[in-house]
């Protein structure tokens, strides 16, 4: 049960002997953006620059797109064709915030509804977490539970001790691959002290802090005060980044493509702050923006805690780092009034 | 920065006072942001509030975004290419002249924070300070100075800007500043355009494959102000909801039509893309193109006529018989 420990330069080594099984994922800026990709058996620099990704890794189990299945009528009907499975992925080097981001929308996809596209890749995939040594002044992963550089969420968790990361088993699916992975040291004592410091120091460099006591009750009371959710919402562009980069958000919308008697139906990200979101069925029922930016807010912090019993929010901070008007949830929950202004 | 503290005290001043002699319902300014080296907009009927408006080099927005979502009488506080942007949409009849109380600020050009980021190999949170004097910009990480030509830190859209203070104004806060007209601007368009159309497709495939359809770009930008945008039509659908790179290529060469004309080149679509696609180099071509083929240039004389949507009677002559 002891934990093992690799030298960084044999990152490339363990990558590749995992490669055998599965898709590699790590965190790349190849396509231009931050985003876990296809691992091209080489580059392991990602050591030195990466951060978090901008493209959440939720992106590998709710593809931005995806085909559901193709259809095709002929005398007798439609011919449904289900697209084949996906190889197994192994998402080396997701943070904690992040981990815990899927754990949440499993509440939504696994538990409350089966979801056969994400579950597929779910089930198969391993998680390699990697410990977050410099967290960002965006987040705020502490005052929502989750500790930069420790998770529960992972199946393997590495800490950064100098030369080395530490390996711990979290899960069985993580035990089960170590169990297959050679040629590991065992972690001494030394190791694991220098890791447990290290994640306090992790953890102690989150300075912003989101106090969320009793917030879906203030939300809840808030519900209706509509000068507040004007204001809060005055500088909202209805940009669909804090909510399609959010690791938690899994708005989708699906659309068919219909060429003659051929179609594809796809699934693509959609977004709770966009003027024409729900408009297929009907309309929209939160035509102004301060209904939109309200439901963004109340559906993380307040009905998701209702239904679920969790805060669908991780801290990763991508929804202030990356909004081009600086719109911060952080400042946004603070100013929720303590008491119902309207109404009874 | 004393001079833009100077500014920042004046229009303060004439903010408050806007709204305390009734006229004008809102105050739309900067304020600091929450983040380092960050503003927000600052959107406001409040009179006390004018005192968090501020004006430094980081104040990125182009605020004559927010003109057409609101209701009343506008103070708005604008760069020049912002101020274009206002005198477009006074053009396109999208906005009243004497609706607006445009507070102007001379500007001398924006810091690009990706540009500092790959200058020092650092996050923009890790470095302690960012000050500009005149021609140089100093930036201090780790309580070490390193200095930076200005020219290396600004955005391109700034180094090419032809209008940094504003010409239609009810209020100049500074002393007019003269554009920079630095080569630099044009860098990346011109490295495209020295490329084989094949190459330059391929780049546009790679860039735009990216795309998340945020949208970002669009609600950014004063001159898309349809009230419902072609790209999220279904009936017909011009473009495929799902970003495949080739719908996402569509959807941009769309709105740069769209936006012709009316484009003040203010960069806020290329700066507010999450995922880095350069789209200012496609906005920046069309609006050098508009002036090559029309000699217009948005945004420039409120009583012109709008490029797109005036027509005269000789410019059909062979083309519509």
């Amino acid at each position: 049960m002891a934990n093992k420990k690799i030298n960084k330069k044999d990152i490339a080594k363990l990558l590749n002997k995992w490669s055998q099984e599965f898709a590699v994922f790590v965190p790349s800026r190849e396509s231009g953006v931050a985003e876990m990709a296809k691992w091209d058996g080489k580059d392991v620099s990602f050591l030195d620059w990466y951060r978090n990704t901008i493209v959440p890794p939720k992106a590998n189990f709710l593809p931005q797109m995806e085909e559901m299945f193709r259809f095709q009528k002929d005398k007798e009907g439609y011919k449904i064709e289900l697209p084949p499975d996906g190889a197994k992925q192994l998402i080396f080097g997701i943070r904690p915030c992040d981990a815990r981001a899927m754990a949440i929308i499993d509440a939504n996809f696994k538990e409350l509804y089966q979801d056969p596209y994400y579950l597929s890749r779910r089930n198969s995939a391993v998680l390699v977490g990697l410990g977050c040594m410099n967290p960002s002044e965006s987040c705020f992963c502490t005052s929502m539970g989750v500790s930069p550089a420790e998770s529960k969420d992972v199946d393997l968790m590495l800490t950064d001790i100098g030369d080395e990361f530490l390996i711990e088993e979290v899960s069985d699916k993580g035990r089960k691959l170590m169990a297959k992975t050679t040629g590991l040291k065992g972690a001494t004592k030394n190791d694991e002290a220098k890791a447990k410091e290290a994640k306090k120091t992790a953890y102690d460099k989150v300075t912003r802090k989101l106090d969320t006591e009793g917030i879906a009750d203030k939300l809840l009371a808030s519900f209706d005060d509509q000068d507040f959710w004007e204001k809060v919402a005055a500088k909202c562009i209805s940009c669909g980044i804090c909510t399609l980069l959010c690791p938690t958000c899994y708005c989708f919308d699906i659309n068919d493509e219909l060429v003659r008697q051929q179609g594809t139906r796809f699934r693509n990200w959609d977004s709770c702050g966009f003027p024409v979101y729900t408009k297929m069925p009907m309309e929209n029922p939160r035509a102004e923006k301060w209904r939109r930016v309200r439901q963004k807010v109340c559906h993380k912090f307040e009905f998701y805690p209702m239904n679920f019993d969790v805060i669908a929010c991780t801290g990763c901070g991508r929804c202030i780092r990356l909004c081009p008007v600086n719109w911060d949830i952080t400042q946004v929950l603070e100013s929720v009034p303590a008491k119902a202004r309207v109404g009874k | 920065m004393l001079k833009d503290r100077e500014m920042e005290q004046k229009l303060r001043n004439e903010a408050r006072t806007l709204l305390e002699q009734g006229k004008v319902d809102w105050i739309i300014g900067f304020e600091a942001g929450s983040l380092k080296f960050s503003t927000t907009p600052l959107i406001t009927k409040d009179k006390n509030d004018t005192e968090r408006l501020v004006i430094n080099p980081f104040i990125v927005n182009n605020l004559a975004d927010f003109l057409t979502g609101i209701k009343g009488r506008v103070g708005i506080v604008v760069k020049g290419c912002d101020s274009r942007s206002v005198v477009s949409l006074i053009q396109d009849n999208k906005v009243v002249r004497e609706d607006v109380v445009i507070l102007g600020v001379p500007c001398t050009g924006l810091i690009d924070l990706g540009k500092v980021e790959k200058l020092t190999g650092k996050y923009r949170d890790e470095l302690d300070d960012i000050t500009r004097q005149g021609n140089k910009v100093t930036i201090r990480v780790n309580g070490q100075k390193k200095e930076f030509p200005a020219t290396d830190v600004l955005f391109d859209h700034c180094l090419a800007c032809e209008l940094p203070t504003p010409k239609e104004y009810d209020l100049l806060l500074g002393e007019p500043s003269p554009p920079i007209a630095n080569p630099l601007a044009q860098e990346k368009i011109e490295k495209l355009k020295q490329m084989t159309p094949e190459q330059r497709w391929g780049v546009w495939e790679k860039e735009l494959s990216r795309c998340i359809r945020c949208y970002a770009c669009r609600n950014v930008c004063p001159a898309c102000f349809c009230q419902r945008c072609f790209v999220e039509e279904t009936e017909p659908q011009w473009v495929f909801p799902a970003p495949r790179w080739q719908d996402n290529l569509m959807f941009q060469i769309i709105r740069n039509i769209h936006v012709a004309g009316r484009c003040t080149d203010c960069g806020e679509c290329e700066r507010a893309c999450p995922v880095n696609i350069p789209l200012r180099s496609l906005t920046r071509e069309m609006y050098d193109i508009v002036d090559e083929l029309f000699q217009f240039k948005a945004g420039m004389d409120k009583d012109a006529p709008p490029l797109l949507t005036h027509y005269e009677e000789e410019e059909a002559e062979g083309i519509f018989r």
